[in-house]
């Protein structure tokens, strides 16, 4: 490590993008239905999971590309969160920092294990679990990336002062947009010996509800945060253009799994043509809206952190 | 250097939020896939808990789990096919798939193929309830069972105008996979309906209970079902060509003159301006054995409520009692068993969407033979062949009607139209 020179902010933003694509790879193993293309773990068809051979892995079957290239990336991000925290533990003396760095390797300890079991056990219920724990990493990881950069802990854009009502909109944001990727995940995981129309049309409802008050939210928080620092402004204009995004993904997500809902749009509207199953841009629709939905919230922890979440008390509501 | 701390009661209340929401996903182990039993039949039926559980152990016997099918060599299957479809979504190292089912179909369709999956309630037409063993979309005369082929067709092409999605990107084993494992699920379920009716007809020496011997259970109530099956092979309309001189303009207009004619009386149901909006009060076979249970119950609350009890004998009033409390289950059966009913309106013939293909063959079929399950009637025996083919051409040509040639008499502007 260079002496002098602080690696926590580059680390947590190497650990941000990398988390991303492993979300991104585990929104396709769900639609892809591909979490058993490999049955055992943590090795790969009787082989250590990083020396699995390359050629069989990258151009074999797409679930099996799929799968264990979301473990080698799961693998990537441990190793990468292990060198966060070594560098956090000798650089970085905030407490908040180093508390969520601890979050952040236990997390993805136990991301690790779930990941595992889900597989192990064959269980869908272990992979809604998994699929909660995977954003809320993902928000750890963006919340040491917005404490250790230019507006964090001890950053030079940092504001003197912070909006109370700006930062309850956001928090409100931050945590309507988790209750959203919760509800997503069992719609998406859904275990259909076990789910019954009724539970799902509530499951639907809440989603439905939940994007209605994320929406919102987000742009609700664009007036509070308008008189804010640059970075409050930025962060608050990015979340409600993606919202805007998300929702026309959503209804998209809808369609490509369910066709155009009956009643809903004049008959003259309803395609000619079926729906086709396992299509690429069906695919890509679906698995979009999951992994807006994370960008989504991580937006949300990074304009929560600009909006003062991780200030002191006393610096909240004096501006 | 100023330390900032986070706010303690907020950081630990959105810990302590997401790790409850955490949990809340999965408060315990997914249980392992079964197949639900016919409660509306067997409520209807007023099988005893013995009965039902006679049932479910016989079919346990002839068909299996959902994970671990068993398939007797009378039900005419590929044992190697259904058990590609059959079981939890797995693949190996060289790509095989196994359980096609629950990863294409169940959701709707339901792991039982009771069209009671998570998503039913949201689609229009509902999903597909195979246990009747009753199929719309065929190559075969109203009451049979659809050949092999028709179910491959309908899972290749999709159903235009449902929720029912091609499934033409699957390699064409898996499909065929897919159509065996829904015959499997259908003579399942029309084999659990045989039972249940069953005992309706026990003599008293029987003491209540299904006979359990081969000759009842696979020659007397496997065998009949499956054999509908296999004769569905060879049982395909035969269609005489379409004349290859035909004058398609005459034909249209001959067909026009069927349409709106009393033989044909297309026009009772598809309105005079083809739009569907004729007779639409109607409902599929699947709803209206709902809705006959529906007022069924209703009555009989009706008259128990009304029912005074006072001058009764004890074996009355029990009976009663009984009588009340058959109503509150079957009431509670269908809450949780069985889908709110849904008229089936009659085709709009004027979007060029036909659920069942769009190949003038298809409309032939559907003409000649009706749409089993759905009030469609079948126009054989009362139009002849070559007449079928002039309203398959009329049909063909009203997507494209000009405006005031919209029905015999009524004219509808264009913005009516939808």
């Amino acid at each position: 490590m260079t002496a002098g020179f602080n690696w926590t902010f580059p680390l947590a933003c190497l650990l941000v993008g990398a988390t991303a694509v492993l979300l991104c790879f585990g929104a396709l193993v769900t639609t892809y239905d591909a979490a058993m293309a490999v049955p055992d773990w943590p090795a790969t068809y009787g082989h250590n999971m990083f020396l699995f051979p390359f050629a069989e892995w990258f151009y074999g079957p797409w679930d099996l590309f799929l799968e264990h290239g979301h473990r080698l990336l799961g693998a990537t991000v441990g190793l990468i969160t292990l060198a966060l925290a070594a560098v956090v533990w000798m650089r970085e003396p905030s407490a908040t920092v180093r508390g969520l760095v601890v979050a952040a390797v236990l997390l993805v300890m136990v991301q690790g294990a779930l990941g595992g079991a889900r597989v192990l056990l064959d269980d869908k219920t272990v992979a809604k679990v998994h699929a909660c724990t995977g954003p809320l990493f993902f928000a750890v990881a963006v919340a040491v990336a917005a404490l250790t950069g230019r507006r964090g802990v001890a950053g030079s854009e940092r504001p003197a002062a912070f909006d109370r009502s700006a930062l309850r909109v956001t928090v409100a944001l931050l945590v309507a947009a988790y209750v959203q990727l919760v509800a997503g995940a069992q719609l998406r995981h859904l275990d259909a010996a076990a789910v019954s129309p009724g539970t799902f049309r509530w499951l639907v409802a809440l989603h439905l509800a939940g994007a209605a008050a994320v929406a919102a939210l987000s742009w609700a928080a664009v007036p509070l945060c308008w008189s804010q620092q640059p970075a409050t402004r930025r962060w608050a204009l990015v979340i409600a253009g993606l919202v805007v995004c998300q929702l026309a993904l959503g209804a998209g997500a809808w369609f490509v799994s369910w066709g155009v809902p009956s009643g809903l749009l004049p008959a003259s509207w309803i395609p000619t043509e079926p729906l086709a199953a396992r299509s690429g841009r069906g695919a890509a629709i679906v698995t979009g809206h999951v992994v807006l939905g994370m960008l989504i919230l991580g937006g949300s922890v990074a304009l929560a952190t600009a909006a003062g979440l991780f200030a002191r008390p006393q610096e909240r509501g004096l501006a | 250097m100023t330390f900032i701390i986070m706010h303690r009661r907020t950081s630990h209340t959105l810990a302590g939020l997401a790790i409850c929401l955490t949990a809340l996903t999965g408060c315990g182990k997914t249980p392992p896939a079964y197949f639900r039993p016919n409660m509306v039949e067997a409520t209807k039926q007023r099988l005893t808990p013995d009965q039902e559980q006679q049932v479910s152990t016989i079919l346990l016997a002839m068909f299996g789990t959902p994970d671990e099918p068993v398939c007797l060599p009378e039900t005419g299957l590929d044992e190697a096919k259904l058990r590609l479809a059959a079981g939890p979504v797995r693949s190996d190292i060289v790509g095989r798939k196994n359980g096609l089912y629950r990863e294409h179909c169940a959701h709707c369709h339901g792991v039982t193929g009771d069209a009671l999956g998570p998503t039913a309630a949201f689609l229009n037409p509902y999903p597909r309830d195979y246990r009747p063993g009753v199929f719309k979309f065929k190559s075969t005369e109203r009451a049979d069972k659809p050949t092999h082929a028709d179910l491959v067709r309908v899972l290749h092409k999709g159903i235009p105008g449902t929720s029912m999605p091609s499934f033409a990107l699957l390699p064409a084993a898996q499909v065929e996979a897919l159509a065996e494992y829904v015959k499997y699920l259908s003579i399942r379920g029309e084999t659990e309906l045989a039972l249940m009716r069953a005992y309706f007809e026990l003599d008293d020496d029987a003491q209540g209970k299904l006979p359990e011997t081969r000759e009842f259970l696979i020659d007397e109530t496997l065998a009949v079902v499956a054999d509908k099956w296999k004769a569905a092979a060879d049982a395909e309309i035969q269609v005489p060509p379409m004349p290859a001189d035909i004058d398609l303009v005459a034909s249209i207009a001959k067909g026009k003159e069927l349409f709106y004619g009393g033989k044909a009386n297309c026009v009772k149901c598809h309105g005079v301006t083809g739009l569907g909006d004729g007779q639409a009060n109607d409902y599929d076979d699947w709803n209206k054995a709902i809705v006959e249970i529906g007022k069924e119950l209703s009555s009989g609350a009706t008259a128990a409520r009304e029912a005074s009890t006072s001058g009764m004998s004890p074996e009355e009033l029990a009976e009663h009692r009984g009588q009340l409390a058959w109503l509150e289950k079957f009431g509670k059966v269908l809450d949780g068993d069985a889908l709110e009913p849904r008229t089936i309106p009659p085709r709009n013939l004027r979007h060029g969407i036909y659920r069942g293909g769009r190949r003038p063959i298809d409309l032939y079929y559907r003409i000649h033979a009706g749409i089993n399950g759905a009030p469609m009637p079948a126009a054989k025996g009362t139009v002849p062949p070559e007449d079928i083919w002039h309203i398959v051409n009329y049909v063909r040509s009203l997507p494209y009607e000009l405006d005031g040639e919209l029905g015999a008499d009524k004219p509808m502007l264009a913005k009516d139209r939808f």
